[in-house]
């Protein structure tokens, strides 16, 4: 009768399940099988054993001596017991006391533990520590022998032993229920609720608790199959209800010693056991979500990427000079929406590219696809990735394993993530440089020293003997850089490298990038919303918006010239000012968001959202060349440059600006000044 | 780090003064007697009396427990009130039968589980959830139940182990070895079904994280991604668990060795419920604490071993 441990809560979402989930008609967890048959089960087996007396075929000491040890028969249904009593009549008739008796223990450690944890993460550190303290001395007691010394004591009283072991598990409830109480009550509403003066107990009964109702019914279905357990397993070494009453654990006891001669004693009582506690079990990973979690995608399939790739083959970039050629790139979801649509670039070598816009625009997809390491359930559809002169949509992943790190490499927007906190700093430099440069070991930390003091630190020795939690963010995107570095690159991919960033190291790392490119020769594709960083570092940029690329051309021309109205909106939305401009009086802003993949309109994407919109953009039309070898992608481009417009900053605008999530996030370098639309 | 393990073992000592205020409080509250479970039932009041009275049974309470408080620390558990035999002799005796077959089972339960966590985690689909459902119902399984099932296919069937009784590993290893055999096994059934959903939680959270990305975008190949870093990272969890395991094992030891005619703890305990020998259960409940508190410390020690963040701080 091992005390098994509860999961830990983080494997049970805390959030309140989703309206959709909610509603009409079953709730969700007995939609799934699992569920569904752990409710009936349970239920069924309640309703048998309480009501047993009233059906069962015989009475419980009833032995009918001709059919010992009897097989199932039209007499017995389940057989019959060593002294011809009938199996069927008093599994039935044992049930009512281990159902009973397990909630009985559910209920005292709820009833301890729930409250206990409730009032800790309400009191503050203190309390909090206290009650820690004395539940971890109950934890490391060995409940078993705990409830043997009991039993010794007391004698067989199962409700009394069972409402025991409660207490001492309530120990372990406090414990897990402390963690989501507290998380719960970090939430903001409430937070507002307590400052809108409702009394502690309404908090906790209103906010709190229906917050945590999922992880208590997991984790109290849970207990209630090792209750199950407990009380089988203490009737099995004798301490149950005493012959002739019957019980599941001494049957099995029984049974076990018919093993030789009669095995089939062994099969309906334990089955019976068996099937209630898994019943218990499986409702509680229906409650707690976790099949769908299960639901993992099997191997990822690219068919339709691989026949186009198929179908073209390696070819010659359009642009000779070109070390890296996207044309019409198509990402999507398999069997779903597209994120990205007919994206085009070409990237020079020792050039830096920004792609720039809000976000859900299909800028990380893009850069992701470069290196193949698109999201599970994502995939390519078309276009082409010439890396090179050589495709890489479709290759096998062996293939882009060998470009990965030696030819491509990536730096990501979390520096503190991106790094594995259970390895040395050393560890993870020298692994790649013995792997793809071939160094010996000694050597590899040499040049590991080396590639740090490239990327600016200066106490290279004691960033190597580092682990990740003990650098700083700063420190961190360095590092992360001097691992992308060690493969010698000749493109990184850079995805939003600052964002993280306090300002100040931003511009660091930004300069660190541009002297690498000076210095190497290195190619970046970098990702960002801060038009700030496209000014600083990139010779070109690419706009997107909804998946498509919008405008393109050289960063000056862009930027000091912008013919999209979009980018015009990222432009006049920038609240940073250059030294002797004059500062405008209002922010622009965009209204309205960046519409979901697979919503999105027919004709301008942006239409939605765009101060200059027509009848005309509705209808879908090609982009138009723009900024010399560049293209904008706006049917009324001509008019609006003729007209000298630019994005207005209206009054809705500036109400709305500071809310959340309606403005556009750029920040630009650009001033923003205001003058007429032409609507 | 010293304030760490300082703070642990007050932890500790406090755990086990915690277990013997406990069980000396369940006794004391209770009607029975030592007096009158040593005679038996034919005794009378009077003699009863008598006997409480030699036993030192009618002293104050707090004269008694740091009496008793004394010997353990010289480590004296008394003797049984049944037949007369040191407890703390007879418990030395049945430790390492208890704690070889909670260990076994706890090393066989994480490579198994391990084994099948990791793998579900990795192949995803319907392999992964049918070894996810198969452990699932696994670790529902009462041991007991599984105990005999595996007497009768292995013992019974096969005839490859014997059914029960314990052989000293003094006298012939080999036989000790099989001795343990089915009980083992008994215990891996669910042992290691919960491993395996330890590890194939930890094995999916660890393949999902950021630096996994970076990993792959250094171009490392996947069986170093997932059995170097991913399984690194999901070790954590997994020797928690395994740890708690070890202590479930050892505590619920009793129905095992009560299945197989072993002489551990449990059984110790289970003799000592079922005839009130009260000294006896004492010592049982504090003997168990103790090895219970012992392992919490080592695996407090290998777990900030294992992480960077507690090694390093």
């Amino acid at each position: 009768m091992s005390v098994l441990p509860l999961d830990a809560a983080d494997d049970v979402a805390t959030e309140p399940v989703p309206p959709a989930q909610r509603r009409r008609g079953l709730p969700y967890f007995l939609r799934r099988p699992g569920g569904l048959f752990g409710a009936v089960w349970l239920v069924f087996m309640l309703a048998a054993s309480l009501t047993a007396s009233l059906w069962r075929p015989y009475e419980v000491a009833e032995q009918d001596l001709a059919n010992r040890l009897a097989l199932p028969s039209g007499a017995h249904l389940l057989g019959t017991d060593p002294l011809g009593r009938d199996l069927l009549s008093r599994i039935f008739s044992a049930g009512a006391e281990p159902l009973l008796a397990a909630a009985v223990t559910v209920l005292v450690a709820f009833g301890i533990g729930l409250p206990l944890a409730l009032i800790a993460a309400e009191r503050g550190r203190r309390v909090e520590r206290v009650i820690s303290r004395v539940t971890e001395v109950f934890l490391a007691l060995p409940a078993t022998i705990l409830l043997l010394a009991v039993i010794g004591v007391i004698g067989v009283r199962t409700f009394i032993i069972m409402a025991i072991l409660g207490v001492l598990i309530s120990a372990a409830v406090y414990r897990v229920m402390l963690g989501v109480a507290q998380s719960v009550r970090q939430r903001l509403y409430v937070d507002a609720a307590r400052v809108n003066g409702l009394g502690s107990l309404r908090v906790n009964l209103v906010h709190v608790l229906p917050s945590m109702a999922t992880v208590v019914a997991v984790q109290a279905a849970q207990l209630y199959g090792i209750g199950l357990l407990i009380v089988a397993g203490l009737a099995f070494l004798g301490f149950g209800p005493a012959e002739p009453a019957p019980s599941w654990g001494f049957m099995i006891q029984d049974a076990s010693s018919y093993v030789f001669n009669a095995p089939w004693l062994l099969v309906p009582t334990g089955l019976v056991l068996a099937l209630t506690v898994v019943a218990a079990n499986e409702l509680a990973d229906a409650i707690a979500g976790k099949a769908s979690i299960a639901r993992t995608p099997t191997r990822r399939k690219r068919p339709l990427a691989r026949a186009i790739a198929a179908a073209r083959g390696d070819a010659a970039p359009a642009d000779p000079a070109a070390i890296l050629e996207v044309r019409d790139l198509d990402v999507s979801v398999d069997d779903g929406p597209a994120l990205v649509t007919g994206v085009s670039f070409t990237l020079r070598p020792g050039r830096v590219l920004g792609l720039v816009g809000e976000s859900g625009c299909g800028k990380t997809m893009t850069a992701r696809s470069l290196m193949g390491l698109l999201p599970d359930g994502v995939s390519v559809s078309g276009g082409s990735i010439l890396w090179q002169g050589r495709e890489l949509v479709a290759l096998p992943d062996k293939e882009l394993t060998a470009i990965r790190g030696r030819e491509i490499a990536m730096i990501s927007q979390e520096p503190m993530v991106a790094l594995d906190p259970m390895f040395s700093i050393a560890y993870q430099l020298v692994q790649p440089l013995r792997r793809i440069r071939g160094a010996g070991k000694a050597e590899a930390r040499t040049i590991a020293a080396e590639l740090l003091r490239q990327v600016g630190i200066v106490d290279a020795e004691r960033v190597l003997k580092s682990y990740p939690h003990e650098l700083s963010g700063g420190m961190a995107q360095r590092v992360a850089i001097a691992l992308a570095l060690t493969g010698e690159p000749k493109l990184l991919i850079a995805d939003e490298p600052t964002t993280a960033l306090d300002v100040t190291v931003q511009a660091e790392i930004l300069s660190l990038l541009r002297a690498l490119v000076r210095d190497t020769g290195l190619s970046v594709v970098i990702v960002s919303h801060d038009l700030g960083v496209v000014a600083d570092i990139c010779d070109d940029v690419a706009v997107m918006y909804a998946g498509a690329v919008v405008e393109d051309g050289s960063a000056v021309a862009v930027l000091d010239e912008p013919a999209h109205p979009y980018t015009m909106a990222l432009l006049g939305a920038n609240p940073h000012v250059p030294d002797g401009e004059p500062v405008p009086e209002r922010l622009a802003s965009i209204p309205g968001t960046v519409p979901p993949p697979g919503s999105w309109p027919t004709g301008c994407r942006f239409a939605g959202r765009c101060q200059f919109v027509q009848e005309k953009c509705t209808v879908p039309f090609p982009a138009l060349p723009a900024h010399g070898a560049g293209s904008v992608l706006c049917v009324r481009v001509d008019e609006i440059a003729r007209a000298g417009a630019t994005w207005e900053a209206d009054d809705i605008g500036a109400e709305v600006a500071p809310g959340a999530g309606l403005t556009a996030e750029p920040i630009a370098t650009e001033p923003a000044a205001t003058a007429g639309g032409i609507r | 780090m010293l304030g760490y393990v300082a703070r642990r073992l007050a932890m500790a000592v406090g755990t086990v003064l915690a277990a013997v205020v406990i069980s000396f409080l369940l006794v004391h509250i209770s009607d029975s007697t030592p007096g009158a479970v040593r005679l038996g039932p034919g005794a009378t009041e009077a003699q009863i009396a008598a006997e409480n009275e030699v036993l030192g049974w009618n002293r104050p309470l707090v004269v008694q427990f740091f009496d008793y408080l004394g010997d353990l620390v010289r480590g004296d558990l008394g003797t049984s009130l049944i037949d007369g035999r040191s407890i703390g002799a007879d418990l030395a005796d049945r430790v390492p039968v208890t704690a070889s077959i909670a260990l076994f089972a706890t090393l066989l339960s994480g490579v198994v589980g391990v084994c099948i966590g990791v793998t579900a985690a990795v192949r995803g689909g319907r392999v992964s959830r049918f070894l996810m459902t198969g452990s699932g119902v696994a670790l529902s399984l009462p041991a007991f139940w599984v105990g005999v099932l595996l007497v009768y296919v292995l013992a019974i069937q096969t005839g490859l182990f014997p059914a029960t009784g314990y052989v000293e590993f003094a006298t012939d290893p080999a036989g000790w070895a099989t001795s343990l055999a089915i009980p083992v096994l008994t215990l891996t059934v669910g042992g290691a079904a919960i491993i395996a959903r330890t590890a194939n939680a930890g094995m999916r959270e660890a393949l999902a994280q950021e630096h996994i990305r970076t990993l792959r975008a250094m171009g490392t190949p996947e069986w170093r991604i997932r059995y170097v870093h991913a399984l690194r990272f999901a070790s954590l969890p997994v020797v928690s668990v395994l740890g708690i395991q070890f202590i479930a094992l050892f505590g619920g030891s009793v129905i095992i060795e009560n299945l197989f005619a072993l002489p551990g703890l449990g059984q110790a305990g289970q003799f000592a419920a079922a005839s009130s020998d009260i000294p006896a259960l004492i010592g049982v409940v504090v003997v168990a604490t103790v090895v219970v508190v012992i392992t919490n410390l080592l695996l407090d020690l290998l777990v900030a071993a294992l992480d960077p963040k507690v090694r390093t701080a």
